[in-house]
C-alpha cells in the first residue's frame, strides 16, 4: 500500500523488507499474536532448549517423534514446526468422550482402522484429572505432573506415541510440561511419587491433540471419501482447551483461515470438500468452560445457545457445528433442549471432526457414529450427505434386536495387535 | 552570510521544507534531497485535506513551502534520492548522494546536515484484531483523509456508510505493537468526524477511545464535534472486528457502565499511530546517529530536540518524535537557526586570521 | 430489585451479578412429555450490547430542561457534588445521562425508578464544566420515561 513511491535504496537489508512486505507482515502477525497470548514465544523456546539440555544431563528422558512414527511436519503459532505421528498411536481416551458422545472416539479408531494404522487402545490409561483442577480449583501443579508422566510413561513403555484425545487433558498436558521443565522442584517432588509406582520421568517430545494428527491425515481421509460433502456448510468451533492454553503450541497454517486461526478441523472439512462458514462469535467458548457446567448449569446452556448455536444458525445457515472437544460437543448439542422447548427455533447438529470424517467416509451413522446419543436434529444433514440413514436405522434396530436375541456379538473395532515389542522398562 | 559548502537537509516534508526555506532566506546554500518523488511529506502524500486545529486546507501550509523551495536559486533538489554516507565534521561533511531511479551516485561537501525524515502511518495489518487489509471498509485516517479530500465518501461498494466507528490508539499504547502516544490521532480523527458529518449529515459516528489527548487549542474540536455536530464517544478498547459479509461487528466494552458491547458498523476507521518509517532508520544508518529504544532518532537532550547526538547534525519533525504539521515546521526554523549558529562560531576564526 | 425479583433464579450459585431481567424461570414447561418446569427450564438472556439506540435522548433535547444532555463528557463532577448520590449509590446522574444517550435498555429499566430520587437542589448544573445542567437532564429523563410509561 506504501510503496508506490518509495525508491530502491543500496542498502540490502532495507531492500528486502520492501519488497517482501507480505512476508514481515505474516511473521509479524504471528509473533504479535503470540504476544498478545499468555505466554511469550521465547518463553516457550526456552522451555523446549531446556527440555534438550535436561535430556542430555541425563535427568529426563525425552519421547522422540522418530520416524518410527512416520511423522509430519506441521507449523505452530509459534511459528516452530512441529512433528505429528501418524502411526503407532497410544490412545488417550478422553473421560467425557466416552460417556457422552461414544461415537466420537469409535469413530477415530474406525477412521485409523480403516487407513490401516496401528495403534494401542491400552485399558492401562488414567483420567488426566485436569477437569477437576480447571473446574473448581482442586488438586496441585505435583499431583497433574505426576499423573501426565505417569500417562506418558505407559506409553513409552509401549512403544506407541501419545495421542490425546480430549482438549482438556492436551491443554493440562501442555502447561504441566512447561512446569516440570521449568521447575527443578517439581521434577524432585514428581520423581519420588513416580518411583513409588517404579515409573520414570518420561516427557514427550511433542504433545499432539488428535484433531492435529486428522489434520495432516486429512487428505488420505479425503481420498476414501464415499460421499459428496460439497453441499454442506460447516461452522467450526475450536476448542479453548487446545488452542487457547499454551497458544504457541498449536497448528496454524498460512493456507487456512488466513494463519489467524487454528488449522485442524477446519482444515479436514474443507479437505472433504464441504464449505466453511465463519461466524462472529468464533473465539467464544462453547458456554462449558468456566466452572459452569458443574455449577451454573443455566448459565452454561444460555451461554450455548444465545451466543454459538443461535448466531451461527441466524448468520451461517451452516448444517452442521463441528469441533474436536468432549465438553465442547457435549455442551453444544445438549444445551439446545431447553431453548427449543422455549420455543425458539434455532437447531443445528454438533459433531466431532471425527465423527464427520468417518461418516463421510461411510461409517455407520449409529454402530461407529452412534449419532442416536445426539439431541439435536442431524437428519437433515445426513440427508444433504446422501446418507440414507432410515435404512441404516432400520440396519441398526436389527443389529440390536439380535443382541438381545442372543443371535449375535456387538462389533468392536479392534486394533490390530502389537507390532512393536514393548520397550523395556531402564 | 555566505559559506563555501552548502547544508543538506533530509527529508522534503514540513520540517525539512521549513528549514530550507528558512535558511534559504537567509542566503544560505541548501541541498534537499527526498526520497519520494514530490515535495510535502506526509500531508501531500496522503492527502491530507485540512490541518488541525482550525481545519485550514492543508494547501495553505504546505503550497507556500514547496513553492519557495522549487523557485528558489538558493536550494538545490534531489528527488528520489537519499544519503547513502556521511563523513567528516561539523563544517566540512562528505556525502554521498544516490538516485533510487538510474543508481547515479553524487559526492558532494557540505557544512552542516538536518535530518527530518518524519514518520510513516502504522501498518495495521501487524495487529491482527482489526482485520485490516483483509475486511473491507476498514480504512486507516490517513486513507480517511484523501476520500475526504475527494469529497466522496464511500463503502466498498459505493454506497455511503450511515454508521462510522472510528477507533482510536490503533498501533498506538499497545505493548504487542507501538507502546507511544501518536499525540495527534485524537484531533485528527475528531477533525475528520465533523468533516465526515458535513459532507454525510444523516450519518452517525462513533468515536471509541480511551482518552481524548487534544491537547492545547485542539480541545476546541472536541467540544465542537460533541456539541455542534452530535458525534458519539465511547469510552473503551475494541477486541475485534468481524466483517459479517455485509456489516462490521464491533467488540468492546462500554467502560462506563462496564457493558460489553458487540454493534454493526458500515465503516471503521481506524485512528492509526505514527512509527519511525524506513527512511529514519536508513538515516540513522548511514550517519550513525543515536536511536532510542522506539526507533526514534534520539537527540543529545531529551528535552531539546534539534541536537542530534553529533555535532553539525540537527534533528527536526517527526523523525525525533510523534507530532503534529505545526509543530514540525517550528522545529524545522529551530534546526535553520540552529544551523546558521553553528556556521556563524565556524566563520569566525577565519575572520580573526 | 424488590424482593419478589430476588426469589426468580434464587438456586444460581452467581446469582449476585445476573439482572433480574435477564432470567427467565418458566412456571411450566414441557419437551415431548419431558417436565421441564421452574430450575430445570431457566435461560438466562445475554447482557452483551447491541444497539445504540438514541430515540430516547433526541426526546430529552427537545425538552426545554434537557436541550444540553448532548454537551456531556462523562466526567463525574454532577455526581461527585450530588448530596443524593452521597447516600445512594444507585442514584447517578453522570450514569443516566449515559445510558438514556446510548440507549442502553437493560440498564434503563433497572434505574428508572432512581431517576426521581434527584431532589433539584442544583449543586451539579453549578458545577458542570460543559454547562450541561445535570438537575434539568435528570427532569428531562423523568418527564421522557413517564411518557413512555416506562
Amino acid at each position: 500500500m506504501s510503496d508506490m513511491n518509495t525508491v530502491k535504496i543500496s542498502d540490502k537489508e532495507e531492500l528486502e523488507i520492501k519488497t517482501e512486505q507480505a512476508k514481515l507482515f505474516e511473521r509479524s502477525m504471528f509473533a504479535a499474536k503470540s504476544h498478545l497470548s499468555y505466554g511469550t514465544v521465547e518463553e516457550y523456546l526456552k522451555m523446549l532448549r531446556k527440555m534438550r539440555e535436561l535430556e542430555k544431563q541425563g535427568e529426563i528422558e525425552v519421547f522422540h517423534v522418530t520416524d518410527e512414527f512416520e511423522p509430519v511436519t506441521v507449523k505452530t503459532l509459534s511459528g516452530r514446526e512441529k512433528k505429528i505421528p501418524t502411526i503407532e498411536l497410544w490412545q488417550h481416551k478422553s473421560c467425557g468422550q466416552c460417556g457422552h458422545i461414544p461415537g466420537y472416539v469409535t469413530a477415530l479408531y474406525w477412521i485409523m482402522s480403516n487407513l490401516g494404522i496401528p495403534y494401542v487402545d491400552d485399558t492401562n490409561q488414567t483420567s488426566c484429572t485436569a477437569w477437576n483442577y480447571y473446574g473448581s480449583g482442586t488438586s496441585n501443579p505435583v499431583a497433574l505432573t505426576a499423573v501426565f508422566l505417569r500417562n506418558m510413561h505407559v506409553a513409552w513403555e509401549k512403544n506407541a506415541y501419545p495421542l490425546i484425545h480430549c482438549g482438556t487433558s492436551y491443554g493440562d498436558y501442555k502447561e504441566v510440561r512447561f512446569l516440570l521443565v521449568m521447575n527443578r522442584d517439581i521434577r524432585e517432588k514428581v520423581r519420588a511419587i513416580l518411583k513409588k509406582i517404579d515409573r520414570d520421568v518420561v516427557v514427550p517430545e511433542e504433545l499432539v491433540h488428535y484433531s492435529e494428527w486428522l489434520h495432516v491425515m486429512r487428505d488420505k481421509i479425503a481420498e476414501r471419501r464415499k460421499y459428496d460433502v460439497s453441499g454442506v456448510t460447516v461452522a467450526v468451533h475450536a476448542a479453548c482447551h487446545t488452542y487457547k492454553l499454551m497458544p504457541e503450541d498449536y497448528t496454524y497454517s498460512e493456507d487456512i483461515l488466513d494463519g489467524i486461526r487454528p488449522a485442524p478441523t477446519t482444515s479436514v472439512a474443507l479437505a472433504l470438500g464441504a464449505k466453511v462458514a465463519d461466524y462472529r462469535n468464533w473465539y467464544d467458548c462453547c458456554g462449558f468452560g468456566f466452572r459452569h457446567i458443574l455449577t451454573e448449569r443455566e448459565i452454561s446452556r444460555s451461554f450455548a445457545y444465545f451466543r454459538k448455536v443461535q448466531p451461527i444458525v441466524k448468520e451461517t445457515k451452516a448444517d452442521v457445528i463441528i469441533t474436536h472437544d468432549t465438553g465442547c460437543v457435549t455442551t453444544l448439542d445438549k444445551s439446545q433442549v431447553v431453548p427449543l422447548a422455549h420455543g425458539y427455533k434455532e437447531t443445528i447438529p454438533v459433531l466431532s471432526d471425527s465423527q464427520f470424517a468417518a461418516l463421510a467416509m461411510g461409517a455407520h451413522p449409529f454402530i461407529v457414529c452412534q449419532l442416536h446419543w445426539h439431541i439435536a436434529d442431524w437428519r437433515n444433514l445426513l440427508n444433504k450427505m446422501g446418507i440414507d440413514w432410515e435404512r441404516y436405522k432400520q440396519d441398526y434396530k436389527r443389529y440390536i434386536e439380535e443382541i438381545k436375541k442372543g443371535l449375535r456379538k456387538p462389533d468392536f473395532i479392534k486394533p490390530p495387535s502389537r507390532r512393536l515389542p514393548p520397550r523395556k522398562n531402564s | 552570510m555566505r559559506t563555501e559548502n552548502p547544508v543538506l537537509i533530509i527529508g522534503g516534508g514540513p520540517a525539512g521544507l521549513r528549514a530550507a526555506v528558512d535558511l534559504s532566506e537567509m542566503g544560505i546554500e541548501v541541498i534537499l534531497v527526498e526520497k519520494r518523488n514530490e515535495l510535502g511529506g506526509a500531508p501531500v502524500r496522503w492527502k491530507y485535506k485540512t490541518l488541525a486545529p482550525m481545519m485550514r486546507p492543508t494547501e495553505e501550509v504546505m503550497n507556500p513551502l514547496i513553492e519557495h523551495v522549487e523557485k528558489s536559486e538558493l536550494v538545490k533538489v534531489y528527488k528520489n534520492s537519499i544519503v547513502e554516507e556521511a563523513k567528516g565534521n561539523a563544517g566540512n561533511f562528505v556525502i554521498r548522494i544516490k538516485n533510487g531511479l538510474d543508481n547515479r551516485v553524487e559526492s558532494l561537501n557540505v557544512s552542516a546536515i538536518i535530518v527530518a525524515t518524519g514518520f510513516e502511518h502504522f501498518d495495521a495489518r501487524i495487529d491482527p484484531r482489526y482485520g485490516y487489509g483483509k475486511n473491507p471498509n476498514v480504512i486507516g485516517i490517513h486513507e480517511l483523509e484523501a476520500m475526504l479530500k475527494s469529497g466522496r465518501v464511500v463503502k466498498h461498494d459505493g454506497q455511503p456508510p450511515e454508521r462510522i466507528a472510528f477507533i482510536f490508539c490503533v498501533g498506538s499504547r499497545d505493548r504487542a505493537t507501538n507502546p507511544w502516544c501518536c499525540t495527534v490521532c485524537c484531533g485528527v480523527s475528531i477533525k475528520q468526524a465533523i468533516e465526515l458529518k458535513e459532507i454525510l449529515p444523516d450519518s452517525q459516528i462513533y468515536m471509541i477511545y480511551m482518552d481524548v489527548r487534544t491537547f492545547g487549542l485542539w480541545e476546541k474540536l472536541y467540544w465542537k464535534s460533541m456539541e455542534e455536530y452530535g458525534i458519539n464517544y465511547i469510552r473503551g478498547r475494541v477486541s475485534e472486528i468481524y466483517y459479517t459479509g455485509e456489516k462490521l461487528l464491533v467488540k468492546g466494552e462500554d467502560t462506563l457502565v462496564r457493558g460489553p458491547f458487540e454493534v454493526l458498523f458500515d465503516m471503521v476507521v481506524l485512528a492509526v499511530g505514527m512509527e519511525p518509517g524506513q527512511g529514519t532508520k536508513q538515516v540513522a544508518k548511514a550517519l550513525d546517529l543515536a536511536i532510542n529504544e522506539f526507533g526514534f532518532l534520539e537527540p543529545k537532550h531529551p528535552n531539546i530536540h534539534h541536537d542530534s547526538s553529533k555535532e553539525g547534525i540537527f534533528l527536526a519533525g517527526a523523525c525525533v518524535a510523534p507530532m503534529s504539521v505545526e509543530e514540525a515546521i517550528a522545529e524545522g526554523s529551530a534546526a535553520a537557526m540552529q544551523v546558521v549558529k553553528l556556521l556563524h562560531r565556524l566563520a569566525k576564526p577565519i575572520e580573526a586570521r | 430489585m424488590s424482593k419478589k425479583s430476588k426469589k426468580k433464579g434464587a438456586f444460581i450459585i452467581e446469582r449476585e451479578y445476573i439482572d433480574d431481567q435477564r432470567i427467565i424461570e418458566p412456571e411450566h414447561l414441557k419437551l415431548e412429555e419431558v417436565d421441564m418446569s421452574g430450575r430445570w427450564g431457566v435461560l438466562v438472556l445475554p447482557r452483551t450490547i447491541e444497539e445504540f439506540n438514541h430515540s430516547l435522548y433526541e426526546e430529552i433535547k427537545n425538552h426545554p430542561r434537557g436541550r444540553n444532555i448532548h454537551k456531556c463528557w462523562q466526567c463525574g463532577n454532577c455526581t461527585a457534588a450530588c448530596p443524593v448520590a452521597e447516600e445512594n449509590p444507585l442514584f447517578n446522574p453522570r450514569y443516566f445521562i449515559h445510558i438514556v444517550k446510548m440507549g442502553y435498555k437493560l440498564e434503563l429499566e433497572k434505574f428508572k425508578d432512581y431517576i426521581y430520587l434527584c431532589g433539584s437542589c442544583g449543586r451539579c448544573s453549578e458545577v458542570c464544566p460543559k454547562g450541561v445542567d445535570p438537575s434539568g437532564v435528570m427532569e428531562a429523563i423523568g418527564t421522557v420515561l413517564r411518557r413512555y410509561k416506562l
